[in-house]
């Protein structure tokens, strides 16, 4: 059950390793903290945490091809790849994340998982589904006109933009391929 | 990793979305985005606005604007309390109180962009499949691939821009016509027609094509070379079996007019020194074929025009003798030039030029069939344009109707005309060829009656069946041509045998699988008749043939049977695949074999490579060519062609000519081939010449050579009395140091006239030398006097001399029968002097073959070895050879400072380039720049004394080099100075004479090396 090959990219012959992908979300009380979402520092703190855990080996086990694929520090989300023989270790440790660092500033804040899947593509379906119940809750818990128009406003976009996605992107597809 | 790698991975992740941070600015958020949201209405745009964000992480122009516009929202989405400021310059101020009015919106604004880019990333297929490749198998159905419609509606729209994608992949289809109506063969005929207007096209031009590289020379498409591996088949097929080459692009030049007043005019242009005359004996009366270089009009030995080989026509009792000279194409057109002024030919003859030199075989059948199909096909065509017929070119297809082909003389009324691709001629080379000839070639049945009174078939040949003398010349013929199955090679029979023959159609007697012909040991008959063959040489009349009759050619070329005929006569035999007795219609063709001689010079190898020649009329080149495969030969291209003269160690036209002008031209262009191929390598992974001491790796300056040997000689004073005074004016001074050795002078009497020519130019170079003060470059030396600055030494008896004084005595008998057999003089002082005076600027053809390892190559330096080098040798037999030290690269310092320049200038003329825009001017200057660029490792013009640049003395070239299978080690030809040659035997030891070292030019390594002379 060792990973399958030492180095970080296999030979192209053979199929690519296992993996799994942990989407998860960034809670702080610190709105600054959105300021320490950023590669680096996740990935920083996710491996204290980690070693904190598991200790070396454990480190060493998911730090085997470990990266974040994703961010976006305005809504906290976070996309996390680690091997899957090891994943467990990677998701009990998330956890006991406690704070991020970068540049210097510090703010507490901790992860939340919200899915573990086997593609980046699972987690992305999985994440706009996430993003459209919140979305819809928010619209449900509204209390004010003007804020339930606003909010309609945005998931109306967003489901309008699926509904006209397939001419519209692909038309920017294109332009970038003729780059 | 590497870049393609990269690029790779960044196509796939082109439609992922990147990571969102906010941006780089530390410390809290600014109090108050004075623009900080957009209205509510305007959601739509804020998301594709952030999805370019996205895309164009950190950007400035972006950042401030979406720093004010996030932070709010960020505020309030993760505490209440604390940053209320964010917002408080917002648009909507009015909502101060209600502060989760904006913290929703903004926290939906965040969700909803985030749900448009990964709706994006999800919609997009990220894998390079095809979009039906992607579905699970239980959905796919067969026809997908092509119709959009039997995938799911949800994928009609990728695969639509999938499959357009494709097509505009697929090579554009220039061809308006579909493949089969390309192949039809009326098209296809045309098609051909118009590729050969710009290259003329040999007969076996497509057999050829498919089978060999071919190249585009001399205004032919030629084959270069087989592209099966067959180096050493060939050499096989030329050593022990035969080798078949098309030669029909050599050119035909035919002499018509009084023997005496072409006998005349030709003695001018070539020289007795060099050999034949055209006046010699043997080859006036038709019965050998000779070869010899010519010069220009009363020019010898200057201005060498080219090696020819010519044939009289047999007399036939008039005064009026035909002549072909046959030669190079690439030296045709100064040879031609040379020709018509001497023999004052300026008038084209218009008489024999309206013959329509695309003679059209099937015309008459194509227009029936176009007339027929017509009705059918044509009608749906656009225009009737079936009255055009496509004709088959044979012969040159080049050719311009309103130019003349040939020239009459009104004062002795003497034709020249210009025979080239009107004749045919094959090249049979290696021991067997005459068993292939002989098996392919049935001499023509006689026949008194015509086969058919309408057509012209045969009808010159029924006539001469009816004159029982010339059927008794046509029995002579065949007997004879009978006679060469007795032989064992073709080389017994005497240099330039020609047979005259009239044989029937090869294609009738095709073996039914291709056999080696081999020869049959039972038809070793009459043995006293071969021998007589073999001592006297073909009798006077057999060497006449029809050939030489240009309507008998042109009535054999146009009635030719075609292979369908012919086929189709085949498929209605009684007995499938019995032999096909055509009768009265067999055509009957003349042919013209000439025997040509293999090695003649040297000791080694005598004969090899000898063969035969053969000459058609036109049109009959693949009706000859396929049975002569059908009997084992191999087929060789150009490449053969130069090996066989490399083996042969005879000069290959025009390679190894370079005092004439197709040489000098060949020379340059292979300069700029080779330039061209060193300056595509990085200059790190080329050979530095200057470094290892290579003046000119691409060409050889023979000029320079010549010249700085002359210069070495006058300042060493050597082979000069003492009496004699330095001075530039050596002619005259030549001459008078000439005049009390009588004998002497009469040796080289028949230079005389031309030792005050070569003299006065010499001493005008030296003049022009001494102007520039030596800092003249070889280059400009080159373009402007190489035709006049050095000869190639071609006098027989002067050749003879120096290959006897080459030899080594160590065989001292051998030496000595050698010299008295050659009525040698030693070598003297006396001897030498003369040579050295009337040819100070000569070069000479040698041969050497390598004594150890060592594999010389083209350009190769041929060097005076010293007598530390022979004292080394002889006391260790495995010594290889001394090593040349490396040189500095002075230039390299100069090429630096350059580059650099030109990186400045560059920088300015970039933002010249930015503020005009004009890029033309700014290329065209980058050109002149570049021309006038130093090449890392090649020496820039002037070139120093190449004779004293290295450690061992420069004596000349190699032009061609390469290991001889023949021979089994490295053998090379080349040429070396004159004088340095002499200088060298002189000084050299009697057991040690003809020793050189040889150097290749990307090598440190000198090799011992045995110079001869062959003659």
């Amino acid at each position: 059950m060792a990973a399958a090959g030492p180095g970080p990219r296999p030979c192209p012959s053979r199929p690519p390793p296992p993996r799994r992908y942990v989407l998860c979300e960034v809670v702080s009380e610190d709105p600054r903290c959105r300021q320490c979402i950023e590669d680096r520092a996740v990935g920083l703190a996710v491996r204290e945490a980690i070693a904190r855990a598991h200790g070396d080996y454990g480190l060493a086990c998911c730090c085997v091809s470990f990266t974040v694929k994703y961010l976006n520090a305005y809504t906290g989300t976070v996309l996390l790849r680690c091997r899957k023989d090891f994943y467990r270790l990677l998701c009990s440790a998330l956890p006991l994340v406690r704070q991020l660092e970068s540049r210097n500033q510090r703010y507490p804040c901790y992860f939340n998982t919200l899915h573990v899947g086997g593609t980046i593509r699972t987690c992305q379906k999985f994440l706009i589904q996430y993003n459209r119940r919140q979305l819809l809750m928010l619209l449900q818990n509204c209390t004010n006109e003007e804020e339930r128009r606003s909010i309609r406003q945005s998931v109306l976009s967003c489901s309008l933009t699926e509904e006209q996605s397939q001419s519209g992107d692909e038309e920017d597809d294109d332009d970038t391929e003729t780059d | 990793m590497s870049g393609a790698r990269e690029k790779k991975r960044a196509k796939k992740m082109r439609n992922q979305p990147a990571s969102v941070t906010l941006p780089a600015e530390p410390g809290p958020f600014p109090a108050g985005g004075s623009r900080a949201c957009p209205p509510p209405g305007d959601v739509r745009s804020e998301g594709l606005l952030q999805y370019q964000q996205q895309k164009f992480l950190h950007q400035s122009p972006g950042t401030s604007y979406r720093k004010d516009q996030y932070f709010p929202k960020g505020q309030n989405r993760g505490g209440r309390g604390r940053g209320r400021g964010g917002w408080q310059g917002g648009c909507q101020s009015a909502s101060e109180e209600m502060p989760k009015y904006i913290t929703a919106s903004t926290f939906a604004q965040a969700r909803a962009a985030e749900i448009n880019a990964m709706l994006k990333a999800v919609a997009q297929k990220s894998s390079n499949s095809l979009v039906f490749q992607t579905l699970p198998r239980h959905m796919r159905r067969r026809a997908m691939s092509h119709s959009i419609k039997r995938l799911p509606r949800r994928l009609h729209e990728i695969a639509r821009k999938e499959a357009e994608k494709a097509v505009h992949q697929k090579k554009e289809q220039s061809k308006t016509k579909c493949r089969k109506a390309r192949r039809r063969h009326i098209n296809l005929v045309a098609e051909f027609n118009r590729r050969q207007r710009k290259n003329i096209w040999l007969e076996t031009h497509i057999w050829h094509a498919k089978r060999f590289h071919m190249i585009k020379k001399w205004g032919y498409c030629l084959a270069d070379r087989p592209t099966e591996k067959s180096y050493r088949a060939c050499y096989r097929a030329m050593t022990k079996h035969c080798l078949l080459q098309d030669l029909s692009y050599y050119c035909c030049l035919e002499l018509n007019g009084e023997e005496n007043e072409l006998l005349k005019q030709l003695a001018r242009i070539c020289s007795p020194d060099t050999g034949l005359m055209f006046g010699a004996e043997f080859c006036l009366s038709g019965r050998f074929e000779g070869s010899l270089n010519l010069y220009r009009a009363d020019h010898y030995p200057e201005d060498m025009l080219g090696p020819v080989t010519f044939i009289w026509k047999p007399k036939d009792g008039s005064e009026n003798r035909q002549l072909w000279i046959w030669m190079h194409p690439a030296l045709k057109q100064d040879i031609l030039n040379e020709l018509k002024e001497i023999f004052q030919c300026s008038e084209p003859e218009e008489i024999c030029i309206p013959e329509p030199f695309t003679t059209l075989i099937q015309e008459e059948k194509q227009t029936d069939v176009a007339v027929s199909l017509g009705k059918k096909r044509k009608k749906e065509d656009k225009d009737g344009e079936k009255a055009v017929p496509v004709k088959k070119i044979i012969g040159d297809g080049t050719r311009d109707p309103l130019q003349p082909y040939s020239w009459t003389s009104p004062a002795t009324g003497i034709v020249i005309s210009d025979q080239s691709m009107e004749i045919l001629r094959y090249r049979l080379i290696g021991p067997l060829s005459h068993s292939v000839l002989t098996e392919t070639l049935k001499a023509a049945a006689l026949q008194t009656e015509m086969a058919d009174s309408e057509t012209e078939l045969n009808n010159w040949w029924v006539e001469n069946c009816k004159d029982s003398e010339k059927v008794s010349l046509h029995q002579q013929q065949t007997a004879i041509f009978e006679l060469l199955e007795g032989i064992s090679s073709p080389a017994e029979v005497p240099a330039g045998t020609i047979l005259g023959l009239t044989v029937g159609d090869p294609r009738v007697n095709l073996p039914k699988k291709k056999t080696k012909a081999m020869p049959d040991p039972e038809k070793y008959r009459d043995y006293d008749k071969v021998r007589q063959l073999f001592l006297e040489g073909v009798p006077v009349g057999c060497a006449h043939s029809f050939i030489w009759d240009h309507d008998i050619c042109k009535n054999v070329t146009e009635n030719k049977i075609s292979e369908q005929d012919l086929n189709h006569m085949r498929g209605q035999l009684l007995v499938p695949g019995s032999q096909l007795d055509l009768g009265p219609c067999e055509s009957k063709i003349p042919v013209l074999l000439v025997q040509q001689p293999g090695k003649m010079a040297g000791e080694d190898r005598p004969g090899w490579g000898s063969g035969w020649d053969i000459c058609l009329p036109k049109g009959w080149g693949m009706a000859f060519w396929i049975p002569f495969i059908y009997r084992g030969v191999r087929v060789g291209g150009l490449q053969e062609s130069l090996k066989h003269s490399e083996y042969k160690r005879t000069p290959h036209t025009p390679n190894d000519y370079p005092d004439c002008p197709a040489g000098i031209q060949f020379a340059k262009e292979l300069e700029n081939s080779l330039l061209e191929k060193f300056k595509r390598r990085p200059p790190a992974k080329r050979a530095n010449y200057v470094k290892l001491g290579t003046l000119s790796p691409f060409l050889c300056p023979w000029g320079q050579l010549t010249k700085n040997w002359e210069e070495r000689l006058k300042a060493s004073g050597e082979f000069v009395c003492p009496s004699f005074p330095h001075t530039e004016s050596c002619a005259t001074k030549g001459q008078s140091l000439c005049d009390p050795k009588p004998e002497v002078v009469k040796e080289a009497s028949p230079e005389t006239g031309e030792v005050e020519q070569t003299m006065e130019i010499s001493s005008e170079g030296a003049l022009m030398t001494e102007d520039v003060a030596g800092t003249q470059g070889f280059g400009e030396g080159d373009e402007t006097m190489t035709r006049s600055i050095f000869i190639v030494l071609r006098s027989e008896k002067l050749l003879m001399q120096l290959s006897a004084w080459c030899y080594p005595t160590s065989g001292k008998d051998r030496r000595d029968r050698l010299v008295s057999r050659l009525g040698q003089k030693e070598m003297t002082e006396h001897a030498l002097l003369p040579i050295l005076m009337s040819y100070p600027r000569a070069i000479v053809w040698v041969n050497l073959s390598l004594l150890r390892k060592g594999n010389p190559e083209l350009h190769a330096m041929i060097c005076i070895p010293t007598e530390e080098d022979f004292l080394h040798l002889s006391k260790d037999q495995l010594f290889c050879g001394p090593q040349e030290p490396k040189h500095c690269d002075i230039f390299k310092h100069k090429i630096q400072k350059l580059k650099r320049k030109k990186k400045k200038k560059e920088e300015e003329e970039e933002d010249v380039k930015a503020l005009e825009s004009d890029p033309p001017g700014i290329s065209d200057k980058e050109i002149t720049e570049e021309h006038k660029d130093l090449i890392l490792g090649l020496w820039s013009d002037p070139l120093p004394d190449v004779t004293s640049h290295c450690s061992r003395t420069l004596l000349g070239y190699v032009t061609r080099g390469d290991f001889s299978l023949a021979a089994g080690c490295g053998e090379a030809l080349g040429f070396v100075s004159l004088t340095g040659l002499l200088h060298m035997l002189h000084r050299q030891p009697t057991d040690k004479k003809g020793l050189v070292l040889l150097r290749t030019p990307a090598s440190l390594q000198y090799r011992f090396a045995r110079l001869n002379i062959e003659v």
